[in-house]
């Protein structure tokens, strides 16, 4: 019912037919919450406001339920979208605000009255209904627009960055509120943010984006341990994943070793076996490690004896449960290591990191893509 | 107990008195902008006084300010000036109402249905539109005057309310205030209520217009006082003297008198009459102004 179709969707503008976005393939599931992430100006809120209809589609299909919406104006998409500055109508309180989409449907008096007070409870914002915009806070201003969206009771919501104008900590209660709201009415829900750590805790699935083009899409927990290409790997995460660059070499049948002129480092047999088959034995990649799967704990390095790197304790960040150790393990080559925060070391002095191989991935150097991507689970 | 909000009592009262407290610059520019408002408002409190100076008043010597004996007498000399003849006064204060509220009306709606499109709606050519517009503020009035007339003229609309109306309701100034506010508006407020399912129209009604108060209350001051004022359309488009304007019959009124004493008390009857509309029209919109300024935050 919910569903969104979008079929080698395109957007360009002007006439050196500038692609802002290009072959967008997505299938959106009734009741899922996708998430759309990327870097500003990779083209996420273009796709969102074509799903939207303020934006026409250069070519291709976008179909919302069963029905091709191409040529639909947005208010016949049954849809409700809530913008990044909450776009409340400053002249009219927050009553008439949440009322207007109706009014402009010419609903009878009372069933508004009925669907506004009932958004009004179910946002808790009912005791500041005869409020202007203008007096309420950032917080209460989006659940105002939250409010106008879930009133109409659309197939689909379309959130364009709705937090980023709220500070940090509200930030956090309004997404956790988001998601219960979704929990609770199970309406299918795009949500674009430029914020890996929304995209993450957020979604159901994540589209990843980068100049228009998508780089992957899949769930959280994929995207996090298995990204299709460096782009993806990089951007998600805090903090952002190790990147060290090197030369495969085979040093006996079916093994790899990682070489850099500094150190070598083993590679599992496993992951050994697939660069091989992808004819890599011999070439120069890019080794991607994530923070928490570099130890500086004495114990792993019995057990992972072919995998360590001599470096300098740097500097650290003390994040709380948690402390990011940055040790130089070559010219300016600073690796991040989550620790904990009773770990020994000081600044400057010595310490011996530890890699754990089988959580390390591997990126073409050219194209950046993963070359340990299992490629049969691509696109949903 | 008591020492305690004593405490908070003066310190609330020190914070209270600070902002009060003006620097010495601040002073000398408080004192010169009194003294330029009594300057200012000097020819207001003449025109209020001689209105109601009965005549042996008008013409003392020294002349005075202050009325010493208010009387009505200018008012019903006015009156009495246009008792015999066929168009009573009250025809040519209608003219003037009627026309003068019927500018405001059209040249604020024109106005901003004219920036609307150009500001939000960017149609290939609008920047020619608007630029075109604009070049029309570099002509004098003077210098259209002549193909203005041809205009009315062979639109027939000659002896009618159009003829005062039709000249004057393109006002590239209100236009270009117009655009100014119009672009301060988020594009996402319009995208918002075209989800929301209105229509371009309900839009521009129901939330361009009202946010744009300050705007429109400008432009209704600017197109106030440019029709109550004006004797031009009088002048050239009207040859049936029913049809004429209130500031026409007190120009003629004077023009006539030259340095004449008779109907001096009228003359500065009509000034007040003349005067009055514009400071109340001032006074309405400029509240209004201030209040849609204070809250023109629309993030």
């Amino acid at each position: 019912m919910g569903c969104i179709i979008l079929n080698h969707v395109e957007k360009r503008y002007g006439k050196d037919k500038l692609s802002a976005v290009q072959d967008f393939n997505l299938e959106i599931k009734d009741g899922e919450f996708l998430v759309m992430v990327g870097p500003s100006g990779c083209g996420k809120s273009t796709t969102l406001r074509m799903i939207a209809g303020l934006e026409n589609i250069s070519s291709g299909e976008i179909y919302i339920g069963d029905r091709l919406v191409n040529h639909l104006p947005s208010k016949d998409r049954d849809i409700a979208m809530v913008f990044q500055n909450y776009a409340l109508y400053p002249n009219m309180n927050v009553y008439e605000n949440i009322a207007f989409g109706l009014r402009m449907r010419k609903l009878p008096k009372h069933e508004i009255d009925m669907a506004v007070k009932k958004a009004a409870r179910t946002l808790e914002i009912e005791n500041f209904l005869e409020r202007k915009p203008r007096q309420l806070s950032g917080g209460q201003r989006q659940r105002v627009a939250l409010g106008r969206a879930i009133v109409r009771n659309p197939q689909v919501f379309l959130m364009d960055e709705p937090l980023s104008n709220l500070d940090a900590k509200l930030r956090v209660q309004m997404r956790t509120e988001i998601i219960k709201l979704h929990k609770q009415l199970g309406v299918t829900t795009v949500y674009v943010t430029h914020d890996q750590v929304e995209a993450m805790t957020m979604g159901n699935r994540i589209v990843v984006m980068k100049d228009g083009i998508v780089q992957q899409v899949d769930t959280p927990q994929r995207i996090y341990s298995s990204p299709k290409n460096m782009f993806v790997a990089g951007f998600m995460g805090a903090p952002p994943i190790n990147l060290v660059e090197g030369k495969l070499l085979e040093v006996s049948r079916g093994a790899l070793e990682f070489h850099t002129r500094k150190y070598s480092l083993a590679i599992p047999d496993s992951q050994s076996k697939k660069l091989i088959d992808k004819r890599k034995a011999g070439r120069s990649v890019m080794l991607g490690i994530r923070s928490e799967h570099v130890h500086l704990d004495p114990a792993m390095r019995e057990t992972n004896p072919h995998s360590q790197i001599p470096g300098i304790h740097k500097l650290s960040e003390f994040m709380g449960a948690d402390l990011y150790l940055y040790a130089e393990i070559g010219a300016s080559q600073l690796m991040t290591v989550r620790s904990n925060i009773d770990q020994g070391s000081r600044e400057n002095e010595k310490v011996i990191v530890t890699l754990d191989m089988r959580k390390a991935l591997f990126f073409d150097l050219d194209t950046g893509e993963n070359l340990l991507h299992d490629d049969d689970r691509m696109e949903g | 107990m008591k020492t305690t909000s004593a405490i908070r009592f003066s310190g609330l009262w020190r914070r209270r008195a600070k902002p009060f407290r003006l620097t010495p610059t601040e002073k000398i520019s408080a004192v010169m902008l009194v003294l330029l408002s009594i300057f200012m408002l000097m020819p207001l409190v003449y025109i209020f006084n001689n209105a109601l100076k009965p005549y042996q008043e008008l013409f003392n010597y020294p002349p005075t300010i202050w009325v010493r004996n208010p009387s009505m007498q200018n008012f019903i000399e006015l009156w009495a000036i246009t008792k015999n003849s066929a168009i009573p006064m009250s025809r040519y204060i209608f003219n003037s109402v009627f026309v003068a509220v019927a500018t405001v009306v059209l040249v604020t709606g024109v106005s901003a249905m004219c920036a609307y499109p150009i500001s939000k709606h960017k149609f290939p050519g609008h920047r020619i539109v608007f630029g075109s517009i604009l070049v029309t503020l570099l002509f004098a009035p003077e210098t259209v005057a002549i193909p203005r007339y041809l205009v009315v003229s062979n639109l027939g609309v000659m002896d009618t309310y159009f003829g005062h109306l039709l000249p004057m309701v393109a006002v590239p100034v209100g236009v270009f205030l117009m655009k100014q506010f119009i672009d301060q508006l988020p594009d996402e407020l319009l995208d918002a209520a075209k989800i929301d399912g209105a229509k371009e129209f309900t839009i521009f009604l129901k939330i361009v217009i009202p946010i744009c108060m300050p705007a429109v209350a400008t432009i209704s001051i600017i197109a106030f006082q440019d029709a109550w004022g004006n004797t031009e359309t009088s002048t050239l488009f009207m040859q049936d003297e029913t049809m004429k304007t209130f500031p026409f019959f007190i120009s003629t009124l004077t023009s006539n008198m030259a340095n004449n004493v008779a109907r001096q008390g009228a003359a500065a009857a009509a000034a007040l009459i003349m005067f009055l509309p514009n400071l109340i029209i001032f006074l309405i919109f400029q509240s209004k102004v201030i209040t849609t300024m204070a809250h023109s935050g629309i993030k």
